[in-house]
């Protein structure tokens, strides 16, 4: 279940994200890497709201950074 | 169909919107296009902050260099020193995933919005007939598939040209073989966009012209202050962002020399709130 998760962002990265243009993120990481490992570390559903919740952190008003899916403070 | 269900609403509002720019007189090509011109300008204020932290950047471009040679082996380990340099220096990154996230809904809408169209187009095929759907005189029927004629191979050479050219702008300070990657997807991707509607295409050709067109303005306004090689000179690094940072300090430390301690660490509280306030 938990690899649906990180082919689907393979999946974005290989059609979608060209069209977007999304070619740089604000966190190390990249959004669709944090992904990646929050799919790999927690699972399809805590990973899914891990991603999405880091999607609506990386908006212009936040500071970036480095934050990894591993030092994650939701689930604990 | 799936995908379709929970953008309905969108699809709604896109399809009003459309509507609405037609019903003022414009034909419905032109609509696309003025619709791509009302989603990038609500995007413009993202574009003012992006100049100023590109401005910011461009101040600090020795020292970034310089962390740049030093863990050019390692990206993982690059990527995390820019970003700790970021923070100390008070840099915010540009780039963003949500404001380009946003956009996916709207490309979307407009491809099931244009389906739409394609199997039953407002006024019938009469309205076809008529013309309704052409563009600029070259294009038919902006319904059709991109293949259907020869102008949409001109709007797909438009197109791809202006998706690599955007590529290279928006990508700053993308590593150099993901850059490619970027650039050769969308010619990879030829053979899927025939089928798209041309609508579609012409969608994309405009929010790529625009972002062209941004890409080299915000150039403009972006000087070329950073002296190569050199350290850069603590001018620029605090003017554009904490400028209040400079004047407390001789108007506090001067009257804390003369009176006593308790007043000293009266003072610098109040510096510390000073400084939140004008961060936000």
């Amino acid at each position: 279940m938990r690899y649906m998760g990180v082919a689907a962002v393979w999946a974005y990265r290989f059609t979608l994200a060209p069209f977007l243009g999304v070619g740089q993120c604000k966190y190390h990481p990249s959004c669709s890497q944090y992904a990646i490992d929050a799919y790999k570390e927690f699972g399809f559903f805590k990973g899914t709201l891990l991603a999405g919740w880091r999607l609506l952190r990386c908006n212009p008003w936040s500071r970036g950074g480095v934050d990894y899916a591993r030092d994650q403070r939701v689930f604990k | 169909m799936i995908v379709a269900s929970p953008l309905q609403p969108l699809e709604d509002l896109l399809r009003h919107v459309l509507n609405a720019l037609h019903s003022v007189g414009l034909p419905w090509a032109w609509s696309i296009v003025g619709l791509t011109i009302i989603v990038r300008m609500l995007l413009v204020p993202l574009t003012v902050k992006q100049i100023h932290s590109m401005q910011n950047m461009q101040a600090h471009a020795p020292q970034m260099k310089e962390i740049q040679r030093k863990y050019k082996g390692d990206r993982t380990k690059l990527n995390e020193e820019l970003m700790k340099f970021y923070k100390e220096n008070n840099i915010n990154p540009a780039a963003s995933c949500l404001p380009l996230l946003a956009q996916l809904p709207v490309f979307i809408g407009l491809f099931y919005t244009l389906r739409h169209f394609a199997k039953n187009p407002p006024g019938g095929q009469a309205a076809i007939d008529r013309g309704d759907f052409s563009w600029l005189h070259f294009v038919p029927d902006i319904t059709k598939h991109a293949n259907s004629h020869w102008s949409g191979y001109v709007l797909l050479t438009i197109y791809v040209l202006s998706q690599v050219a955007s590529t290279y702008f928006m990508s700053g300070t993308m590593q150099k073989s993901q850059r490619y990657l970027m650039m050769i997807l969308p010619i990879a991707f030829i053979p899927f966009i025939l089928r798209f509607p041309t609508g579609l295409v012409l969608y994309w050709m405009t929010t790529n012209l625009w972002t062209v067109g941004q890409g080299l303005i915000t150039r403009r306004l972006i000087p070329k202050v950073a002296p190569p090689g050199g350290p850069s000179p603590s001018g620029p690094k605090r003017s554009s962002r904490t400028p209040p940072k400079e004047p407390p300090p001789p108007d506090a430390v001067e009257p804390a020399a003369e009176v006593p301690a308790p007043k000293q660490s009266n003072a610098q509280p109040r510096r510390v709130k000073r400084k939140k306030k004008a961060r936000r």
